[in-house]
């Protein structure tokens, strides 16, 4: 039965957007992956959630400056386990173009482990369409091997 | 002893329980896919919102440390078991006549709001702002589509006391139907039909009273801190009073049984459930936005609760 159930429920992602001081470009590309019918995450399972507590994948974009760190820590914990990151465009992963910037001290992945990237200045939609299917295999792997699951 | 037995199973096997969970999420599947064939997409499998309750029940459980802790936990159950007993006590035409000694439409005014009671509830334990505005808007919006639901009661239950049956008995209201035919083709109670069809979306938020609940505004209001198997009950909750209401709209207005054999007359029953969420939840939702709470309020106050009042005076003056 929880064989069944695990195999099943990656089936079911629902998405969050956290906005790690992003340039907004990418959280464009999200809303329009998202929000609008011609992308149609709905066909896998998705659903776009606006509270924390309902999410199972979490979009991070924007590489985590200074003034938004304890606020963007303190989300990411509210959102139960078991939960699966992607970091989309280059900001998360390597600063992007604030690399270096005065308001930043390192990017999301120094405080945030990051499960998969989807790179680009912003991503295309299919992009991060492909990474929330590839998150969802390490979401699998995660639900058989992890400890995190209540069972 | 015997009537014990046949409560509890209405409660958990047939009307309510098992089927009314398996129906209601499939309406809700069926809701969802059509919706995005009516966008020009693919939508999700016909089974997505089990899958969800399936995933939703092996998630982690967090509760705000400010939250009423009790009443949080208390709230999702409560309002499942209040949909539960009514679904039980909905009759399903040619095919089960409701719990006998509780078929009564004014016990059905009680307990068609525990559901929004539940939410209320829910809003206003979590502590968050988001959930106290939720909490108010859903009990502003109840205030407003009782009206209509509780004046369309009237009108059938006067128009079936007239012809000699008792009133406020969903039996007699079934009986009625069966020898005059069905009410939606009684001229007098067209305006009574049309305000019950308006009322369906309203109590369940969709479409156009998708108010409580509006995603960019208050972020799922009341559900808003909810997760887990309590956010999994919530979603049990509307799958069930989404079959309830379907069932009430269905008994009032064409209970009528197709033939004798009962799967025959269920299939029908299914039938004709699926044909009034697509007219009254999905096509409304597809083709329509949302209005502000004000403008909620007044729709239901201007239009709907008139239309039902005119049912009922014509009723009143015929009988
Ligand atoms: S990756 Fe590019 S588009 Fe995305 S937030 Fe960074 S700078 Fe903006």
């Amino acid at each position: 039965m929880l064989k069944l159930i695990q195999k099943l429920v990656p089936r079911s992602p629902w998405i969050y957007r956290l906005n790690a001081g992003s340039c907004n470009g990418c959280d464009v590309e999200m809303a329009t992956t998202a929000l609008i019918p011609r992308y149609d995450v709905e066909r896998i399972g998705c659903k776009y959630c606006g509270s924390p507590r309902h999410a199972d994948l979490v979009l991070i974009s924007g590489p985590l400056n200074l003034r938004v760190r304890e606020k963007v820590l303190r989300v990411f914990n509210e959102i139960p386990h078991p939960k699966v990151t992607i970091g989309v465009g280059a900001c998360p992963a390597s600063g992007g173009c604030f690399r270096e910037g005065y308001s930043l001290e390192e990017p999301v992945d120094q405080y945030i482990p990051l499960d998969v990237i989807v790179p680009g200045c912003p991503p295309r939609p299919q992009a991060i369409i492909e990474g929330v299917v590839k998150a969802l295999d390490v979401w699998r792997k995660r639900l058989e091997e992890d400890t995190c699951c209540r069972f | 002893m015997s009537n014990i037995l046949e409560a509890t199973f209405a409660v958990l096997i047939f009307p309510g329980g098992a089927f009314a969970l398996a129906l209601g999420l499939f309406l809700k599947g069926v809701d969802r896919k059509v919706l995005a064939r009516l966008q020009r997409r693919v939508g999700p499998t016909l089974i997505q919102p089990l899958l969800d309750i399936l995933k939703l029940s092996i998630k982690e459980t967090l509760i705000p440390k400010t939250a009423n802790e009790l009443a949080f936990r208390m709230a999702p159950v409560l309002g499942l078991a209040g949909v539960l007993v009514t679904a039980a006590i909905m009759p399903v035409g040619g095919v089960w006549s409701g719990v006998t000694g509780l078929g009564d439409i004014l016990v059905l005014l009680y307990l068609l709001p525990i559901p929004a009671m539940a939410l209320m509830l829910a809003g206003c334990s979590s502590s968050s702002p988001y959930g106290a505005l939720g909490f108010s808007r859903e009990m502003a919006l109840m205030f407003a589509y009782e009206m209509p639901l509780i004046a369309t009661f009237l009108a059938v239950a006067v128009r079936v006391g007239g012809a000699g049956g008792s009133l406020f008995s969903l039996d007699a209201i079934m009986a009625y139907q069966f020898l005059h035919g069905p009410m939606l083709l009684d001229p007098v109670m067209i305006p009574a039909a049309l305000a019950l069809i308006i009322f369906i979306p309203g109590t369940m938020g969709s479409g156009l009273f998708d108010i409580p609940e509006a995603e960019p505004e208050v972020i799922e209001g009341p559900l808003l801190e909810y997760s887990g198997p309590l956010l999994a009950t919530f979603h049990l909750m509307s799958a069930v009073k989404l079959v309830v209401v379907l069932e009430l709209a269905v008994a009032l207005l064409w209970p009528n049984p197709l033939g004798g054999s009962v799967l025959v007359n269920l299939a029908w029953h299914v039938f004709k459930c699926l044909v009034l969420l697509l007219v009254s939840v999905t096509c409304f939702r597809a083709a329509t936005g949302r209005l502000r709470l004000d403008q909620g309020f007044a729709f239901f106050f201007k239009y709907t609760t008139p239309m039902a009042l005119v049912s009922l005076g014509l009723a009143t003056i015929l009988r």
